[in-house]
């Protein structure tokens, strides 16, 4: 099998003694292609090569993507499991530790039944793990409470989509149809820092003439170039999508033919928008009337336009409101299913898309089957080789896990891939529960702020050395190939998982090779769910630069646009959404009278594990700081790089002020990257989505104080 | 090699790959010598990239008493001669840009050279290679001319045109290297 791919005329340069192998980046959805340089004689990862001839992201990278290979070869790598003893993280073998994990998972759930072992699963790691983290907790464990930091991540796009199209996928067009739309609609989302790779589509429509308007309250780098930039205050995203389909309606940009024939609830949604005039849209928002005015026009008369969002629309209480509300947006101007237009949402995690398709949420199997439908507990059970009785019922998702171990109804964790100590809303909270807990393992490459409370911790191997598959930003399956062995005694996390399940008796459910063998088993198992896989190999992405689901019969192509004739709710009609304005969890008083929003950098991924032991992505940016307007730093009488101490009901943190007029005035913004007393989650709300179960990281008021001198 | 490394600022996004790409670069010894800037950050998050102009004479080169730079039969202004290299730092002082670079360790400058270990072979350099909003381009002398016209077409449909006192937007920002064949 051939490991450099590469078209005809593409020219890279091959240093000598070196191979290249192809691949993807391991950070964002984007999941931009490149190639790893592998020195040929030691065997090591020692670089980077442009990847020009990926279909989507043409050789591009950002920061993150070129020092990526940087981790693979870290001195701080975990190479053998650790084994706290006496407070203190002892090497052992894999055997003492599997041993260990045996006696104490055995030993709890005899004491207090199945459920009292949890599983804490991520998505910045391939299909093929993702799927089996859902089998491992409802198999080899046998518990109900699995879930996953998608909740913190994808959860009310999810939701949001469901609701509206009867169908979650992230895109409902390939990206590289971008470059020819004529107005994008941006909400919450600072794609050019969190998708940096994916402003060459945006410009590239802008070169020849398309339109950008941005909603958030920071004037980002994407919102400087904006034909509008709806300043917007943090929560209020309902509202200004309500307030432009008044005027859409108002003004009779509405796709009449497309809503009548494919859409449900117009008339509703008319009723509920009425009360969305500019001026009442203005109070609510911020905004001031003409932009608003101003950009409803500019949406509604181009005749290609693309809404996207993100975790700035989306991490909210009203989260699915906000997602389904912008879907809606899309479907009045008859977008949905059409070259160039259509709705989507940026996924955050490299595999946000794939891994909240395969069943590690709580309440859902694979393929996107809902674990309460009982025919898909029998047809999952059966790819599994369990008796339909067996399969655990739906449990809670992560946030409200903590809860139960704070109160003892979990006494068991594996966390794998995931920082929740970081990651959370509210990690004072989080910290305390984990602390309450019997018996933590947790699976990782770098001994994460989770890990060093973990009684054993598993060493898990980097991207680069196993084989698989992400599903992007897009909705394309790709591959991800095996650069080079894993270091030290390191091991895949299927491996691992298989070697507990082993320990727990249900070795025979786990019998894989390799990560093709899961891969075809999660074909199998997502065959006839919305998220059809069935469809996809290994050998036809490589063919065809990646397959987009659904793919159901093994001679489908794949879909690159979804939704063209019907959507995928119960009637094959849209459902528009009809939500009011709700408010944020959390109001301003007098003692908390600044909005606090959190969003990432550039420079750093998530919990910041591992970008943040990346020597040029620390240097550019080695901690936090809180963003805030010259007037109010005028007000506080603060001065650029002065440490204020920034305080909410939930906790306080001391940070650095960076100073612009590129932000609202009563609003200020702190990166999330940072774990113990540098994480400003110590601060954030959290008010989970009614439906979603999303925390509202975007939305809280908070203290300002200058510090004594 | 007949290729223009073309600048378009207002395109950058201020993520500083080309700043991470450069130290990736076979001869470049894992330091970088381009860099990103805010205009001013506390009016906007605008950025701008910025490399070696790769002069015609270079202020680098002339004002160097050991005759330590050399530049290549393409044009390309490459990094201090090791064995010439006195470490005077005339160079870091004479360059208009703030391109060349001083290893105080090796007690030699550093400087960009367009990649020339793949420029050379018509490979794009690391940053133009990277730049994910295609603020930094290595591209042919036709589709530079291209693009030049294209923004003249644009200025026309958005009705704009060079005031007293805005000449400078309307200035070319290209600049590289390209043979004296072209």
């Amino acid at each position: 099998m051939s490991q450099f791919l590469v078209k005809e005329g593409v020219k890279n340069q091959i240093r000598k003694g070196e191979k290249l192998v192809t691949t993807h980046c391991c950070y964002c959805g984007m999941q931009c292609g490149m190639h790893i340089r592998v020195n040929e004689k030691t065997n090591k990862v020692v670089g980077v090569e442009p990847r020009y001839d990926w279909v989507l992201t043409r050789g591009k990278m950002c920061p993150k993507g070129v020092t990526a290979y940087q981790t693979v070869d870290h001195p701080d790598r975990i190479k053998r499991p650790l084994i706290k003893k006496n407070g203190q993280f002892v090497e052992s073998s894999w055997d003492e530790a599997l041993d260990l994990i045996e006696n104490k998972y055995k030993e709890l759930q005899r004491n207090y039944g199945k459920d009292s072992l949890s599983v804490y699963g991520g998505v910045s790691m391939t299909n093929e793990k993702c799927y089996l983290v859902g089998k491992y907790a409802r198999v080899a464990l046998g518990t109900r409470y699995l879930d996953y930091n998608g909740r913190y991540c994808m959860s009310s796009a999810a939701g949001g989509f469901n609701k509206t199209l009867g169908m979650d996928r992230g895109s409902t067009l390939p990206w590289t149809e971008l470059e020819h739309t004529d107005c994008f609609f941006m909400a919450g989302s600072n794609t050019a820092e969190c998708h940096p790779t994916s402003i060459q589509w945006f410009w590239k429509a802008k070169d020849k003439g398309a339109k950008i308007i941005v909603a958030d309250p920071r004037e980002t780098a994407t919102a400087r170039v904006a034909d509008v930039h709806l300043d917007l205050l943090p929560g209020t995203d309902s509202a200004l999508a309500n307030g432009i389909m008044h005027l859409l309606i108002k003004h009779d940009y509405v796709d009449n033919e497309y809503v009548q024939e494919r859409c449900n609830n117009f008339g509703e949604l008319k009723e509920m928008t009425a009360k969305f005039t500019p001026e009442y849209t203005s109070k609510i928002t911020g905004i001031s009337v003409e932009k608003i005015v101003k950009a409803a026009h500019i949406f509604g008369k181009s005749p290609r336009s693309v809404v996207m969002f993100a975790r700035g629309a989306e991490q909210q209480t009203a989260g699915v409101d906000n997602v389904s509300l912008y879907t809606s947006m899309a479907l009045l101007r008859g977008q949905i299913g059409k070259f160039a237009s259509g709705v989507a949402t940026f996924t955050g995690q490299g595999n946000g898309q794939g891994g909240r398709e395969h069943g590690q949420k709580s309440d859902l199997l694979p393929g996107y089957r809902k674990l309460t439908d009982p025919k898909a507990v029998e047809y999952i059970s059966g790819v599994w080789g369990i008796k339909p009785e067996e399969m655990p019922k739906p449990g809670v998702s992560a946030y409200e896990m903590f809860d139960l171990m704070k109160n003892k109804t979990i006494r068991g964790l594996h966390v794998i891939c995931s920082n929740p100590v970081v990651s959370s809303p509210n990690i004072n909270h989080v910290y305390e529960a984990l602390r309450e807990l019997d018996f933590l393992v947790v699976s990782d490459f770098f001994l994460s702020e989770t890990a060093e409370l973990a009684d054993v911790v598993l060493p898990a191997t980097t991207w680069a050395e196993d084989e698989g598959t992400t599903t992007n930003i897009e909705g394309r399956v790709i591959h991800i190939r095996k650069v080079v062995e894993p270091i030290g005694e390191s091991k895949p996390d299927w491996e691992i998982m298989s070697l507990i399940a082993e320990r727990m008796g249900k070795g025979k459910h786990f019998q894989y090779r390799e990560p093709r063998e899961i891969f075809n088993e999660l074909r199998l198992a997502s065959k006839g769910g919305k998220a059809d896989y069935y469809g996809v190999t290994y050998e036809k992405i490589d063919e065809q630069d990646g397959v987009f689901w659904p793919a159901p019969t093994e001679d489908h192509p794949g879909s690159p646009s979804v939704f063209k004739e019907k959507f995928a709710t119960e009637d094959g009609k849209a459902n528009l959404a009809v939500c009011d304005w709700k408010g944020p969890a959390e109001v301003k008083s007098t003692e908390y009278p600044i909005w606090l929003t959190t969003g990432r950098v550039v420079f750093h991924y998530l919990s910041g594990n591992q970008t943040r032991r990346v020597g040029f992505l620390k240097e550019q940016c080695p901690e936090p700081f809180v963003e805030m307007h010259p007037e109010l730093a005028s007000q506080y009488q603060v001065i650029n790089g002065e440490k204020v101490k920034l305080t909410t009901p939930r906790g306080d943190m001391i940070v650095p002020v960076k100073i612009t007029k590129a932000i609202r005035k009563d609003v200020v913004f702190v990166p999330y990257h940072w774990g113990k007393e540098l994480a400003v989650n110590q601060l954030t709300s959290p008010a989970l989505d009614p439906i979603s179960r999303m925390p509202e990281f975007k939305v809280c008021p908070v203290k300002l104080e200058k510090l004594a001198k | 090699m007949n290729k223009i490394m073309y600048l378009e600022f207002e395109r950058c996004i201020g993520c500083r790959a080309c700043q991470a790409a450069c130290r990736e670069c076979g001869d470049h010894d894992a330091k970088e010598r381009n860099y990103v800037e805010y205009v001013d950050f506390t009016e906007s998050r605008q950025t701008f990239p910025m490399l070696c102009m790769q002069c015609k004479d270079p202020a680098c080169a002339r004002v160097c008493p050991a005759n330590a730079i050399q530049i290549t039969e393409e044009g390309v202004v490459l990094s201090a001669m090791e064995e010439k290299c006195i470490g005077c730092r005339n160079c870091t002082f004479g360059c208009p840009f703030g391109i060349p670079k001083f290893d105080f360790e090796k007690n030699k400058m550093y400087k960009c050279d367009m990649c020339y270990d793949r420029t050379r072979d018509d490979i794009p350099p690391m940053c133009a290679s990277v730049c994910p909003s295609e603020a930094i381009r290595f591209i042919d002398f036709d589709e530079m001319q291209q693009l030049r016209r294209r923004r003249t077409q644009m200025n026309l449909v958005e009705g704009k045109k060079p005031q007293e006192g805005n000449k400078w937007d309307y200035v070319p920002e290209f600049f590289g290297v390209y043979t004296d064949s072209q």
